[in-house]
């Protein structure tokens, strides 16, 4: 084998142009596929980052019904058990967010409109969405207020401002008439328009008190110390819950739309990788099949004096193996600083689809992903194409007819 | 007894049209020891009763024996390993393996025979040596000349003790001087090792040194002389 692998390795240099011309080939290969990949990853990474950060976190803790019901009357019991559980978990959970959340009309004396009625603990709030930057007039929530915080489209349609009055009608829990007045304390804009134009935050106890649900929680979102043990501490905490009242779910279940949406976004973008692989691929064919030609009475005169067809086939592939390496391994090292770069100052968005980006709440950046998975994915599928391709010259060997090609 | 033997050995190529008859009814036995020349006008028939006999091409109709062990009904893989054991080739265009040195194309059938590394490191000093090439042991084909190349493969041919050598045309690319060189070395193996030698030849200067001589035409044997030197 010694002698084959010397053979393989001084055969790719003997005609050093045409393996430079097939080893970048195999380097551009590996820039195209990962930088692409890289960057729609990361796209999609700051994508889930955004919603995960600030609006589902990582884990929520919900009643057992309320995943499939969300409605009012299927609010978690928070109480002494819940938080020792909770307390078992000291070190691997950071902070917790609690929510209790439904809808209501929201009037003034001339118009009304249906809102979602947000209650919240201003600190822990804040801690996980950075809310109070986003107060535009008037002042930021305490959890001893008995005010609210309006979104600022809800207040221009309502036509209210900072130390108006809001009436809340609704329904509280299990039946309970919810009812209310609520001076306004400051306004909010939030950045996706949906939530803009219907969202009233009140402190945690004031909605409570509102929807008759003292101790009741909508969910309460859980921020991991390491979001990468999200799956591995939602499944002990689902251990630890009663599962008769209580279930934790992780970002990936509550994201499962937007990840699905992406996926069939990815199937359309993977489409132009493929048709990648397949340009890169029949370049790489081309350089292989000149090798071939050039060499097939040498080939044939292998084969002639008793070097059995498989052991030819071998030398071929070892040939295509080693070429393959060293522009997987160059490729790989030529596009790291690239990818690396793009992911510390990610390419900055212009024009529409930066706005539509802001609209949506999301930075109007783009930055590549450095996850080893997308440079060992890429680097393994063009390692493969490029091996695939060696095994042409491999299959010349076991089908050359010697006599053709010994004179 | 025969070291090659054949028996009414017939060749048809089927070109589109018209099939050729490349060997018609050959009938030859080849002894130990002997030097043969296989000569004629092109398309006489040479290179392809060498290819059958060296087992690279299957006869149409008739047998083969090596040593009496019928070769034309054997597989692939099985032929190529009993090439590789009993059959030395020389070629017109020397075919070494470029990437490798002399000393290392000489080997390289050894290592294919799996004989240890001091074995074939011994031998092929030895064969290159007697083929005049012992200051060329580290060099490569492109920095050898095309009669330096051919005594390389003579070394490369006999380096797993054969029990013959094929060579077709072998002076063919080579000047007067490498010529000479070649079958001077070739006939002192024949000599003094008793190697059995059969050419395809229309080098006259390969004619002279023969032992026997034996001339196709149109596919079939039209003269078969011995001569004594």
């Amino acid at each position: 084998m010694k002698t084959f692998i010397t053979l393989a390795w001084r055969n790719i240099w003997r005609n050093k142009r045409r393996s430079f011309i097939s080893i970048a080939s195999v380097l551009f290969a590996v820039l195209f596929a990962i930088s692409a990949d890289s960057l729609e990853q990361g796209s999609y990474e700051l994508m889930i980052d955004n919603m995960v950060k600030f609006s589902t976190g990582y884990i929520q803790v919900q009643d057992v019904m309320y995943d499939e019901e969300p409605g009012i009357d299927n609010l978690l019991y928070y109480d002494e058990a819940l938080q020792e559980v909770l307390n078992r978990f000291e070190g691997s959970i950071s902070y917790i967010v609690p929510r209790i959340q439904s809808f209501a009309l929201a009037a003034t004396d001339t118009k009304t409109r249906g809102t979602l009625v947000t209650g919240i603990d201003p600190e822990q709030e804040n801690q996980f969405n950075r809310l109070s930057e986003n107060v535009i007039r008037g002042a930021y929530l305490t959890d001893k207020d008995t005010a609210v915080l309006l979104a600022e489209g809800l207040a221009g349609i309502l036509s209210l401002d900072v130390g108006d009055t809001l009436v809340v009608i609704g329904q509280g829990f299990q039946g309970a008439t919810a009812a209310g007045m609520y001076p306004v304390k400051g306004i909010v804009k939030l950045s996706v328009p949906e939530l803009n134009n219907n969202t009233v935050y009140m402190p945690l106890a004031t909605a409570q008190w509102f929807y008759a649900a003292p101790d009741r929680l909508s969910a309460l979102i859980i921020m991991p110390e390491n979001p990468k043990h999200t799956r591995r501490i939602t499944a002990r905490l689902n251990e630890a819950l009663d599962s008769e009242w209580y279930s934790a779910l992780s970002w990936e279940y509550l994201l499962q739309d937007l990840l699905k949406m992406m996926q069939m976004d990815r199937a359309g973008s993977q489409v132009i990788i493929y048709i990648l692989y397949i340009v890169i691929g029949f370049g790489l064919f081309g350089t292989i099949l000149t090798m071939m030609l050039e060499r097939i009475r040498e080939f044939a005169m292998l084969i002639s004096i008793g070097m059995k067809r498989y052991q030819l086939a071998v030398v071929c592939l070892l040939e295509s193996f080693f070429m393959s390496f060293i522009g997987v391994i160059i490729g790989m090292m030529v596009t790291f600083p690239f990818v690396y770069y793009f992911n510390k100052n990610p390419i900055p968005l212009k024009g529409e689809m930066a706005e539509l980006l802001i609209d949506y709440g999301f930075e109007p950046v783009m930055p590549t992903s450095i996850a080893p998975s997308i440079f060992i994915t890429q680097a393994i599928v063009v390692f493969i194409i490029a091996l695939l391709i060696g095994l042409y010259p491999a299959y010349k060997a076991f089908k050359l007819n010697v006599i053709n090609h010994t004179k | 007894m025969a070291v090659i033997k054949t028996l009414d050995l017939e060749k048809i190529y089927n070109s589109t049209h018209v099939p050729v008859k490349a060997l018609n009814k050959v009938n030859l036995e080849i002894e130990k020891g002997e030097f043969t020349a296989i000569v004629g006008p092109s398309g006489s028939g040479k290179t392809t009763l060498l290819n059958i006999v060296g087992g690279l091409d299957k006869p149409t109709a008739g047998k083969v024996f090596i040593d009496d062990e019928e070769i034309n009904t054997m597989k692939d893989n099985k032929l190529i390993n009993f090439r590789l054991r009993n059959i030395g080739f020389v070629f017109q265009s020397y075919n070494l393996i470029p990437v490798l040195t002399a000393k290392e194309n000489v080997s390289f059938i050894m290592l294919l025979q799996k004989k240890s590394k001091k074995e074939m490191d011994r031998r092929a000093e030895e064969l290159l040596r007697e083929v005049g090439m012992a200051d060329k042991f580290d060099v490569r084909p492109n920095k050898l000349s095309g009669g330096q190349q051919q005594r390389v493969a003579v070394a490369r041919a006999l380096a797993s003790r054969p029990k013959f050598i094929l060579a077709d045309e072998p002076t063919a690319n080579l000047d007067t001087a490498s010529a000479f060189n070649l079958l001077d070395i070739m006939a002192r193996l024949n000599r003094e090792e008793h190697i059995t030698l059969i050419f395809s030849t229309h080098d006259q200067r390969v004619i002279e040194r023969a032992r026997r001589v034996i001339t196709l035409v149109d596919g079939a044997i039209s003269k078969d002389e011995q001569f004594n030197q």
